[in-house]
């Protein structure tokens, strides 16, 4: 998918660029963007090693589990390929609960080690399963209860009331989250249909994707 | 309150795990230093990803792409209801997000935080995410290739919430 994204976001960047006479700031963003790139991973280094190592502390005191057996349910709905008592379940409700509770940095390192696991009951199969689409979707539904950076921005803005947005912020995020779950549940059963996604048509079905 | 809560939030988190693994017999700092190598080479892993992602973004954000989109359906989209200001930060929001920020801050400060197009930016911003880079990022680290349905579910997840957001800062206001 990616291959063909990057290939319309790249084409057609550069040729509006050169026909609107803009060449000379689509070649600064071009070259600029690298080493925005590299300090946004030295960043992430950090909250990476942070994070993976304190995920390890709570997975060993047992905290991981207690969590993931607290949402069981919810998991064998949302992600029906996933093994009872497998490591992704507690994984995936770290990183929920990291989402939810808006720890910003925490919250891209605990995806990246649930998605991890999620490969891993895959095959680490170069095509997405079911669970990691599902994974993925919910988390780029963003379900913030505090969305700290915004009401800091409206702070500084001058408003009377900054939080007063919360309750349609959640409102909001409840809306694309189910929305999300909706659709991705009914793509992933139409699966190999659109061709275009390259759904694997047919092959390397796995006994999670004939569930689900 | 909510200042306290959101400060407060990751300290109690770390004193929650730390002390419980500690009580419970747990090499806290062996376990962690453990966890902590594999999350760095993870990071180093992605690193090739967000290139690629970033670079993209930025020649779509440099070219002037937005303001054209803006410009043909600003028509087409007020006719169903959403207004001139708030479709920039629409169609940059899924895709870039310093970009997103950017905008962002610039239009609050212009419509005024507590109007009705600024209460609709809010919470567009707080209810959504980056869908393209956090897709990219989790699947790169998985090493996925194929990521099947996930790009259409989420960018019409991320709609679906956006425009519940104007819709519901228009009923409130």
């Amino acid at each position: 998918m990616l291959n063909v994204i990057w290939v319309v976001m790249l084409f057609s960047g550069i040729v509006l660029g050169l026909v609107t006479g803009r060449e000379k700031e689509v070649s600064d963003a071009f070259l600029s963007s690298c080493s925005q790139a590299v300090e946004l991973a030295l960043v992430m280094v950090g909250a990476m090693c942070l994070w993976s190592g304190l995920m390890r502390v709570a997975e060993k005191a047992g905290i991981v589990d207690a969590l993931a057996r607290l949402l069981k349910g919810v998991f064998r709905f949302l992600f029906p390929g996933v093994p009872k008592g497998h490591p992704a379940n507690g994984a995936i409700a770290m990183s929920f609960s990291a989402d939810l509770l808006g720890l910003g940095n925490a919250a891209t390192p605990l995806g990246i080690l649930a998605m991890k696991e999620l490969s891993n009951i895959n095959g680490n199969s170069p095509i997405a399963s079911n669970d990691m689409v599902m994974f993925g979707v919910i988390n780029a539904a963003c379900i913030q209860l505090i969305p700290a950076t915004i009401l800091i921005i409206r702070q500084q803005a001058g408003s009377t009331d900054p939080s007063g947005i919360i309750p349609c912020v959640w409102v909001a995020s409840f809306v694309s989250t189910v929305t999300g779950i909706i659709v991705a549940k009914a793509l992933a059963r139409v699966g190999r249909i659109p061709p275009k996604y390259g759904a694997g048509n047919g092959k390397r079905l796995k006994p999670s994707d004939r569930r689900g | 309150m909510m200042d306290f809560l959101s400060n407060a939030a990751i300290p109690a988190v770390v004193l929650l795990i730390v002390v419980t693994a500690y009580i419970r017999g747990v090499p806290v700092f062996d376990a962690f230093v453990e966890g902590a190598k594999e999350g760095a080479r993870t990071a180093f892993d992605i690193l090739p990803v967000m290139v690629g992602i970033l670079a993209g973004v930025a020649v779509l954000n440099g070219s002037g792409l937005i303001d054209m989109l803006t410009g043909l359906l600003q028509k087409p989209a007020e006719a169903i209801g959403i207004p001139r200001e708030i479709l920039p930060l629409l169609l940059i929001r899924p895709f870039s997000g310093s970009a997103s920020l950017g905008l962002f801050s610039e239009q609050i400060t212009r419509v005024g935080p507590d109007t009705f197009l600024g209460r609709a930016l809010s919470t567009i911003m707080g209810s959504s995410e980056t869908v393209l880079y956090t897709l990219a990022v989790y699947f790169g680290a998985a090493n996925v290739k194929n990521t099947r349905h996930a790009v259409a579910a989420s960018l019409i997840s991320s709609y679906a919430g956006m425009l519940a957001a104007i819709f519901i800062c228009r009923i409130i206001e």
